[in-house]
C-alpha cells in the first residue's frame, strides 16, 4: 500500500511544543459493573481507527516539515485485557503511561476484569484531540458499541473531515472573520507565582491524585453561584486561588493569574462535519489580591472571567501569528521562534464537565463512575482537572513528581475542599 | 470480495457500459481489496462490519465516476502530449539544424561595420548569423521544458513554488538574451545602435513575471515582494531611459517614482484592510 500522509494541524504541531511542559496524554477511566463483550468491543476500536486514522498514525518531525504518517496496526497492540488482583494499582500504571509521538498508534486502551466488573481506561495523546473530542469520542464509542452489541449495526458512526485550525472561523461572518484572522496580537501574560511543589529530581514518577465531591456539594453549588453570579466553573477557579494562596503562602496583596482552559467550539457553527482535533485555548483569568476572604475572591474571578467573555474573540488572539510563525520557517526554526514568544501558565486549571453516563452506556450499563484528567504536567507547572459525573465532582491534578509532591496535592484537596465548603456555607 | 463487487455492481447501475467505467470499477475495487486485507490483518473478524466499513470509505461511486473519466481522460492525454514533446523536440533541433546549414550556405548578410579591420558595408556569407536558429531551437525547447516544470510544481506543495518562479524569471532571461543577441547580429549598424538596455529590460520584465505568478498563485509575502520590486524596477527604467537619452532633467523623479508607487499601493492596502482592525479587545484591568 502506499504511504498515506495527514497533514500536521497547528494544534498538532503546538502540542507537540508542549513536550517541555507535560506528557501529553489525556486519560479516561470509566467503570462498569459487567464484563463488555471483548470481541464486540475490539470490532468497535478498528472501526473507530479506521474511521479517525490521527489514532493510528505516526507524528514525524523532519526539522523542516511536520505530518502524520498512517501507519498499520494489530487490535492487540491497541486494546490490552487483564484481570490483575489489584485493579487500582493497574489502572494507575495503566494512566500513567506516556506514548511517544513517533510511536505508530497515539491511543491505547485496557480493559480490566475483576469479579465481574471491568474497568475500561483509554490513555490517548492530546495532539489527536482535545478533552472536548475526546469526550464526544467516547459517546459515539460507546453508542457504537451498543447498536452492534444490540442491533448488530457495523460501528461506524465516527465523526470524519477536517482537521484545520482555521474551522473555529466558521462561525463568524466575512468581515468578522478577517478580523478574527488578523487578530496577531501575543496576550500571554507571565505570571511567576508557582504551585509550591518540590524541584525536579529524577526519580519522580507520573501520578494521578484526585479527589471527589459529594453530589451534595455540586447541589448548593448551583444555587449558590446564581446567588454571587458566578458559574460553578467560576467558584472552582475562587477556590483554587484561594487555596493556591494559603498553601502557597503567597502574600496577600499579590497579584496571580491562573489560565483556564476554554473550548473554541463555541466560535463555530457546528463540528458535525469536522474531525476530531483539538480547539482549546486558554482564558488568563487574573486578580488583583486575595481578597479579605473567599467571596471577595469569586468577585475578582468574576469580574475577570466576564471581562474575557464580553470579548466576541475570546481565545482566538495569537492565533493567526502561530500559523504565520509555523508556515513561513522552517519547523524546527519556527519551534524557537515560538518559544521566546509562548508563555506556558504554571498554573491551569481545565473543567471538562459533565460526563453523561446515558451517553457513555455499554450495551444499556451506564458506568458506575467515570472520569477524564489532562496531561501530566511537569514541575512547576500543573492543571487542576474538574469532571462531573452523576453530580459528582472529581478534581483531579497530574503531576510527575514524588511522594511529596502526592502530599502537597492532597494538601491543596483539603484547602479546596475546605474553601468549597465555605463558599456553601457549611 | 463478493460483497465488494455487489457494492460496486449495485452503486454503479447506472454509468455507461464501456471499457473507462470497467477500469474505474476495476481500482475502486483493488483499493477495496487492498483496504479491506490491511483491516482484517488489524483483526476485524466481522465479515458484514468489514463490508460496511469498506462502503463507507468509498461512499458516492456513481457520482464520483465523473470526476475520475474526466481525471483518466485527463491523464491519458498528458501521456500523449509527453511523448507529443520529446519527438517534438527533437524534430525542432532537427529542423533547425537543417534550416542552419541551408540558409548558412545560400544567404548572405550585409551590415555596417568592421570586417578584417576594414569599416565599411560588408557582405558575408549567413554562416556568421544563422547559428542564431540553432541556439534559438535550444532556447525554445529549454523554455518548453522549464514551462512543464513550472505546471508540476503549481501543483505541488507551496514550499516547492519559489523554485516555479526561480524558472519563470529563467524563462524570461533566456528570450531576452536570445532577443539581445538576435538584436546584436541582425543588426545592420551594430556601432550606432544600442543593444544592451535589452538585457536591462528583460530583468524588469522577470521581475514583473515574479509579481504576477505571486499574486496569481496567492503566494506568501507578495505584497512585501512587490514593494522590494518597484523601486528595482523604476531604476531599471531609468537606466533604459538615461542610454537612449529621454530622461533629461527628470531622471531622479523615475526612480523616485518606485518609491511614490510603493507608498500609494501601502495607503490603498491599510485602507482596503481598515475595517479588519478597528475592533479593539477590551483590557483586562
Amino acid at each position: 500500500m502506499m504511504e498515506r500522509r495527514l497533514n500536521a494541524e497547528l494544534w498538532d504541531k503546538m502540542h507537540y511544543l508542549f513536550r517541555d511542559f507535560n506528557d501529553r496524554m489525556v486519560h479516561v477511566e470509566l467503570n462498569y459493573d459487567f464484563v463488555p463483550d471483548i470481541e464486540a468491543l475490539k470490532t468497535v476500536i478498528i472501526c473507530a481507527f479506521e474511521k479517525v486514522p490521527v489514532l493510528r498514525s505516526k507524528f514525524v518531525d523532519t526539522k523542516l516539515s511536520t505530518h502524520w504518517e498512517v501507519k498499520p496496526y494489530v487490535i492487540d497492540d491497541i486494546l490490552t485485557v487483564a484481570y490483575p488482583e489489584n485493579v487500582e494499582e493497574a489502572v494507575e500504571e495503566f494512566l500513567t503511561q506516556y506514548i511517544a509521538p513517533d510511536a505508530d498508534n497515539q491511543m491505547e486502551i485496557a480493559l480490566f476484569i475483576k469479579d465481574g466488573k471491568s474497568t475500561l481506561c483509554i490513555v490517548e495523546n492530546h495532539m489527536c484531540m482535545d478533552g472536548g473530542d475526546l469526550k464526544y469520542f467516547l459517546q459515539a464509542f460507546c453508542e457504537n458499541y451498543t447498536k452492534y452489541v444490540q442491533e448488530g449495526v457495523s460501528p461506524v458512526e465516527f465523526r470524519t473531515g477536517s482537521r484545520a485550525y482555521n474551522d473555529v472561523y466558521s462561525g463568524f461572518s466575512k468581515t468578522e472573520s478577517g478580523v478574527a484572522q488578523r487578530l496577531f496580537k501575543n496576550i500571554n501574560a507571565r505570571d511567576n507565582h508557582k504551585f509550591p511543589l518540590t524541584p525536579n529530581n529524577i526519580v519522580d514518577k507520573s501520578f494521578i491524585a484526585r479527589r471527589k465531591f459529594s453530589e451534595d456539594t455540586l447541589a448548593k453549588l448551583k444555587p449558590k453561584g446564581k446567588e454571587l453570579g458566578a458559574t460553578v466553573n467560576e467558584l472552582l477557579l475562587a477556590a483554587y486561588f484561594y487555596s493556591v494562596y494559603e498553601l502557597a503562602g503567597f502574600p496577600s496583596s499579590d497579584k496571580l493569574m491562573i489560565s483556564s482552559a476554554i473550548d473554541l467550539r463555541r466560535h463555530m457553527d457546528s463540528v458535525e462535519d469536522k474531525g476530531f482535533t483539538n480547539h482549546t485555548s486558554w482564558m488568563q483569568c487574573a486578580i488583583p489580591e486575595r481578597g479579605r476572604d473567599i467571596f471577595e475572591t469569586i468577585k475578582y474571578v468574576v469580574r475577570s472571567s466576564t471581562r474575557f467573555k464580553k470579548d466576541k474573540f475570546m481565545g482566538l488572539y495569537g492565533l493567526p501569528l502561530l500559523n504565520f510563525g509555523y508556515s513561513v520557517m522552517p519547523h524546527a526554526a519556527s519551534e524557537e521562534i515560538i518559544k521566546i514568544g509562548y508563555s506556558n501558565p504554571y498554573m491551569a486549571m481545565s473543567n471538562i464537565g459533565i460526563l453523561n453516563g446515558q451517553q457513555l452506556a455499554l450495551d444499556g450499563h451506564e458506568p458506575t463512575d467515570a472520569f477524564m484528567s489532562g496531561a501530566v504536567k511537569y514541575k512547576p507547572f500543573v492543571l487542576l482537572t474538574a469532571t462531573t459525573y452523576k453530580n459528582v465532582i472529581t478534581l483531579s491534578m497530574c503531576v510527575r513528581g514524588n511522594d511529596e509532591d502526592k502530599k502537597i496535592v492532597n494538601k491543596f484537596f483539603d484547602l479546596m475542599e475546605k474553601n468549597v465548603k465555605t463558599i456553601i456555607g457549611e | 470480495m463478493k460483497d465488494f463487487i455487489e457494492y460496486i455492481e449495485k452503486s454503479c447501475e447506472s454509468l455507461p457500459d464501456n471499457h473507462t467505467a470497467y477500469l474505474y470499477k476495476k481500482e475502486i475495487l483493488d483499493e477495496m481489496i487492498d483496504r479491506a486485507n490491511e483491516v482484517t490483518h488489524s483483526g476485524l473478524k466481522d465479515e458484514k462490519v468489514l463490508a460496511d466499513l469498506m462502503a463507507d470509505e468509498y461512499p458516492n461511486l456513481e457520482g464520483n465516476y465523473y470526476a475520475w473519466a474526466k481525471e483518466y481522460k485527463k491523464k491519458q492525454h498528458a501521456k500523449i502530449m509527453r511523448l507529443a514533446s520529446v519527438v517534438g523536440c527533437v524534430l525542432t533541433f532537427f529542423i533547425s539544424l537543417i534550416l542552419f546549414f541551408v540558409i548558412g550556405e545560400n544567404a548572405t548578410f550585409t551590415y555596417y561595420g568592421y570586417n578584417d579591420d576594414v569599416l565599411g558595408l560588408h557582405t558575408v556569407s549567413a554562416y556568421r548569423n544563422a547559428w542564431l536558429i540553432i541556439l534559438g531551437a535550444i532556447f525554445g525547447i529549454i523554455i518548453f521544458c522549464l514551462g512543464f516544470g513550472i505546471k508540476r510544481i503549481c501543483k505541488m506543495r507551496r514550499v516547492f513554488h519559489p523554485i516555479a518562479r526561480a524558472m519563470i524569471v529563467l524563462c524570461v532571461m533566456i528570450i531576452m538574451v536570445f532577443a539581445f543577441l538576435c538584436a546584436l547580429m541582425l543588426s545592420t549598424n551594430p556601432l550606432e545602435t544600442k543593444m544592451w538596455p535589452i538585457v536591462i529590460a528583460g530583468i524588469i520584465l522577470a521581475l514583473v513575471a515574479d509579481i504576477c505568478f505571486a499574486f496569481a498563485t496567492k503566494q506568501k509575502f507578495r505584497t512585501i515582494t512587490t514593494m522590494i520590486y518597484m523601486p528595482i524596477i523604476s531604476t531599471m527604467v531609468f537606466v533604459i531611459l538615461n542610454a537612449y537619452g529621454l530622461v533629461g532633467s527628470f531622471g531622479g523623479l523615475v526612480i523616485i517614482s518606485g518609491l511614490i508607487v510603493d507608498v500609494i499601493y501601502a495607503l490603498i492596502l491599510v485602507a482596503s484592510n481598515a475595517k479588519y482592525f478597528i475592533y479593539k479587545q477590551e483590557d483586562d484591568e
